[in-house]
């Protein structure tokens, strides 16, 4: 009941849940000033583009494909964010032409897997090292430096960014869990997912499917790109760094299944808090930082072990 | 399978192999010679070998990322058991590849037993190998002194010629194909790979088969580990950083299918010496490194999509598709006309970047032309004086004065700090007309400068200014260099002091530690907590500040706590969440100290947008990216010395070594605009740290 009150409906969700809370609870205990309220709501804001992006791959691996390119992805459109702002143009302009820039390369990598039936992870791969060292060759690693000042949260100083960047997130949130549930066009990915073949002969198109899920795979991460870049008052060209990785852990540990087919928002929230709350909490609880990557390893495993074992013993 | 034969995937890389040679052999200086052979295939030990490993794997359908990870993991272990335990060489290697072949065995145990997607599993141990690793050194301790024999497995000559990893590399390509193509256990790998369900009812032991890859793999990623620990002389957390998925590309090009079921030894190796071959070519021809990884990619893109038109158009309709294929409409029709015109466009579109790439080769020959001409500039650039030029006769030199080729690196090439020291290396370039070959790793990866300096031997520079990232990694190969009558400087971080000349020194790690924690002990008044964000626990440069400001604390300033020390992976964004934790974590702490160009910009913004008036940010990075927080006052001061000074004293510098104008044991150098420069044995001084503020900050422009 209460599971179904705060949309958990699998398991790996309440198991992912419950080591969460642990977690908070430890810090509560051991940290407290990690539950501050500026605190928190900074912490939001860093993780609000990442949350986006882990969306995103959740839809892509629910139809059953994986895209390793959003770590390059990210940072071309952070880059283009800069540039297009500090070419002169009104913030407006720079958020359509951000996500436009994402749709299409999104759109690309959805042409070569769907069109051509390719393997949607060699695509990525190819795509990934192509972006990435183009934007290399062209800037250099140079920051984009001289940006207007409506650029650093949209003009609206920092409260009221800080604010529109959680808002925008949790929307956004909102939308893909009511979307995938309700809507027609969230169903048709999880049947795609599923069995394309399956879905065919219900009248689906499942190439169609997928080469929309990559191309909102683009636009979202050109939307989250953007809400990164607003925080700060120049841009970092590396700013999607191991991203990729990043938010296909916290879909997986959220109990997206990478056979396709299953996996919910609510899930990938989770995966994204709890490996999101590691970093810090590691801070707050004064643990020596070399062990951050070797934990987080073990979470990744633990969370799919554990859901596996369940699955053997059903 | 009865005969090894090409298939038409493989001729395809052949061809572009074969392309690649004839156009390298024209752009590229000293590119077909049995040396440079041997070098590209030195540097492609470590990858093949995992690449080989990779190919069983991929071939049941599964895919281990893990595997660079493991050679960090192996890499450290090795060097604990030979230094912190005591053992012997031999016996250390042998238990290294036991280890190695327990975490391959332990990825096997969770992908079989639990049936856990191999992808998943291997993402997981991806972080935890690499976690281990940096958890036992505590990301800081690193393994050098390793006995000559050792070492001579990754950098001796065999009968003065022959790499000795070569004929290791051999044995395991031929071991891995006679194992996938000769014995009932490789038919029963690919058989899984083409039906898991398939093979089970056949009566294969598929968990056992399945196991058995995943445990070579993490065996070979070890022996991969040793010789590059072998290869580089230090054994480190950091070692063998991305290189999985070099090695997916290169058994994905060689025409493996990802899902399994198809593929084999003989491609992987063809997809490894085109990808190899691509790198070392586009070096020795003076064209950016980036493009490699662009070509590669765009090839990866035209194999599988030449791949999939030739299956579909060949298999009847109605017939099984030879792998299962993600989505079934596209197997089931043969070619529609949308396909083939996309494949039309790919084609285009890859013909556009190999045009493009062309001329960018023409316009290097071009250049080249222009540089054997007199310093003036008088052109006469003939199409076929560009080709004597290019084909890298000697005698072109003539009686006019010859000119210098400096060839300078960075530690790495996407740098701000770096491409600001570039800007004064140029100019000094111009100034003496110098020709300037500026090139370096574009990830951080100490084995890539080895590989760079060894390409530019093979080319024949008269300088080499390297800023190093491993001191006892790159002194083999700069002795080499110096053995082969090329002259060496380093700059920005030092050598072994026998493995060059002279060392410009901008600022010793001592001076910076200095600077760093009196600016930092002046804002807190002598006592009080402070924080350090580093670019990485595992560089260097990074690990001898942070000494240094630790030894300058306890010795000056008792009254001031280091309160926390996090890494930031060189990016603003981490910075920032990094400065944002500490911030809440700690509440005392009053400086943050960031120690990497990235790292401060970030912290101050977490200092602004915390709202705490009470910390300011203060450390090493560039006057353009703080001066805003210079301004608002969060951010006190910036040390950094002049970058473009730096670039154009070191270019100097190699320009008078070049032309005997800077003897040992000179007292001083005439540097142009910077006037008379002091050297202190043989290190040339830049001068000493300078702090950018408020007041100052605006009249620099980098």
């Amino acid at each position: 009941m209460i599971g179904r009150l705060a949309g958990i409906r699998h398991l790996r969700e309440w198991s992912v849940a419950l080591v969460l809370a642990a977690l908070l609870a430890a810090l509560a205990f051991l940290a407290p000033a990690f539950f501050r309220a500026d605190y928190l709501r900074g912490l939001l804001v860093a993780k609000a583009s990442v949350l986006i992006v882990a969306l995103g791959m959740t839809l892509v691996i629910v139809a059953r494909q994986i895209d390793i390119s959003v770590g390059s992805q990210f940072s071309v459109c952070g880059v283009i964010a800069g540039l297009l702002s500090t070419a002169g143009l009104p913030m407006g302009l720079v958020a359509l032409g951000t996500v436009a820039a994402g749709a299409a390369m999104g759109a690309t990598n959805g042409l070569l897997v769907a069109g051509l039936g390719l393997p949607s992870i060699v695509v990525t791969l190819a795509t990934m090292t192509i972006l990435r060292e183009a934007l290399r060759w062209l800037r250099e690693g140079q920051f984009v430096l001289g940006l207007p000042d409506d650029f650093q949260w949209f003009g609206l100083g920092q409260l009221a960014g800080q604010w529109t960047v959680i808002l925008a997130a949790a929307a956004f949130f909102l939308a893909a869990a009511w979307g995938l549930r309700h809507l027609g066009a969230g169903r048709a990915v999880y049947a795609v997912g599923s069995d394309a073949e399956a879905a065919r002969l219900a009248g689906l198109r499942p190439r169609f499917v997928v080469f929309l899920v990559f191309l909102a795979m683009g636009a979202v991460t050109g939307l989250a790109s953007l809400l990164s870049a607003i925080q700060f008052g120049v841009v970092d060209p590396n700013s999607g760094a191991g991203l990729e990785l990043q938010v296909i852990a916290a879909a997986v540990v959220g109990g997206t299944a990478i056979s396709g087919g299953r996996g919910t928002p609510m899930g990938t929230l989770l995966g994204v808090a709890l490996l999101g709350t590691i970093g810090p909490a590691l801070v707050f609880l004064d643990a020596a930082p070399e062990w951050e990557k070797a934990i987080q390893g073990l979470f990744i495993l633990a969370a799919v072990a554990v859901d596996a074992l369940a699955w053997r013993k059903r | 399978m009865s005969r090894p034969r090409l298939t038409s995937a493989q001729f395809g890389l052949v061809l572009v192999l074969l392309i690649e040679i004839a156009v390298f052999s024209l752009t590229g200086r000293n590119f077909a010679t049995r040396d440079n052979a041997f070098e590209v295939a030195r540097l492609s030990v470590e990858i093949g070998l995992l690449a080989l490993a990779m190919t069983p794997v991929i071939l049941t359908g599964g895919i281990d990322l893990s595997v660079g990870s493991l050679m960090g993991l192996s890499a450290v272990l090795f060097g604990k058991l030979w230094r912190d335990a005591g053992w012997p060489i031999g016996p250390a290697i042998a238990a290294t590849l036991l280890a190695g072949a327990a975490a391959g065995a332990g990825n096997g145990l969770l992908v079989t037993r639990l049936r856990m997607p191999p992808l998943i599993v291997t993402l997981g141990s991806y972080s935890l190998f690499r976690g281990l690793a940096e958890g036992i050194t505590g990301g800081v301790d690193n393994f050098t002194g390793f006995p000559a024999g050792f070492l001579f497995l990754g950098q001796g000559y065999l009968g003065g010629i022959l790499p000795p990893q070569l004929p290791i590399l051999l044995a395991a390509a031929l071991g891995f194909w006679l194992l996938v193509h000769r014995t009932t256990v490789g038919r029963a790998l690919v058989a899984i790979g083409f039906s898991p369900e398939g093979a089970r009812h056949a009566g294969i032991a598929v968990e056992r088969h399945v196991r058995l890859v995943y445990l070579m793999s993490g065996c070979v990623a070890s022996l991969a580990a040793v010789i590059y620990v072998a290869h580089l002389g230090q054994a480190k957390a950091d070692a063998g950083t991305g290189y999985e998925l070099l090695a997916v590309t290169a058994v994905v090009l060689g025409g493996t299918s990802i899902f399994g079921g198809r593929g084999g030894i003989l491609g992987t190796l063809l997809g490894l010496v085109t990808i190899a071959v691509l790198q070392n070519g586009l070096r020795l021809s003076d064209l950016p490194a980036e493009l490699a990884g662009i070509l590669t990619g765009a090839l990866l893109l035209a194999a599988l999509g030449a791949d999939r038109l030739r299956a579909t158009a060949r298999r009847p309709p109605g017939e099984a598709p030879t792998a299962p294929a993600p989505l079934p409409e596209s197997t089931e029709v043969p070619v529609k006309n949308s396909q083939v015109a996309f494949l039309a466009a790919v084609i285009l579109l890859a013909a556009g970047l190999v045009a493009a790439s062309n001329w960018l080769v023409v316009r290097s020959i071009v250049r080249e032309a222009d540089r054997r001409d007199d310093p003036a500039g008088a052109r006469a650039a003939g199409s076929g004086d560009a080709a004597t030029a290019a084909s890298g006769g000697g005698a072109a030199a003539g009686p006019r004065r010859k000119r210098v080729t400096v060839a300078m690196m960075p530690k790495s090439k996407g740098n701000p700090y770096f491409v600001a020291c570039r800007k004064g290396a140029e100019e000094a370039a111009a100034e003496l007309g110098v020709d300037l070959v500026w090139d370096g790793p574009t990830d951080p990866d100490p084995a890539k400068q080895n590989e760079v300096i060894d390409t530019w031997i093979t080319r024949g520079v008269d300088v080499i200014a390297v800023a190093v990232e491993n001191r006892a990694g790159i002194s083999t190969v700069l002795r080499k260099a110096q053995a082969r009558g090329i002259k060496v400087v380093t700059w920005d971080a030092d050598a072994e002091p026998d493995a060059r000349s002279f060392f410009v020194n901008q600022a010793t790690p001592r001076g910076i530690g200095e600077a760093l924690m009196d600016n930092a002990a002046r804002i807190l008044g002598g006592e009080g907590e402070f924080a350090i964000i580093t670019a990485s626990l595992t560089a260097g440069n990074m690990i001898d500040w942070q000494k240094e400001i630790e030894k300058r604390r306890a010795e000056k300033y008792p009254g001031i706590r280091l309160a926390a020390l996090r890494p930031c992976d060189d990016l603003q964004k981490k910075a920032f969440d990094e400065a944002t934790a500490i911030l809440g974590a700690h509440p005392e702490v009053r400086v943050i100290m960031g120690i990497c160009s990235p790292a401060p910009p970030g912290a101050a913004e977490a200092v602004k947008q915390s709202g705490r008036g009470d910390v300011k940010v203060l450390g090493l990075s560039l006057p353009n990216m703080n001066k805003r927080f210079v301004h608002e006052g969060i951010t006190d001061c910036i040390i950094l010395w002049k970058t473009a000074d730096l670039g154009y004293l070191t270019v100097l510098a190699a320009d008078a070594l070049a032309r005997g104008t800077l003897p040992p044991g000179a007292d001083g150098i005439e540097a142009g605009r910077l006037g008379r420069i002091a050297i202190e044995g043989d290190n040339i001084l830049l001068g000493t740290p300078f702090v950018f503020t408020k007041d100052n900050i605006d009249d620099f422009d980098f």
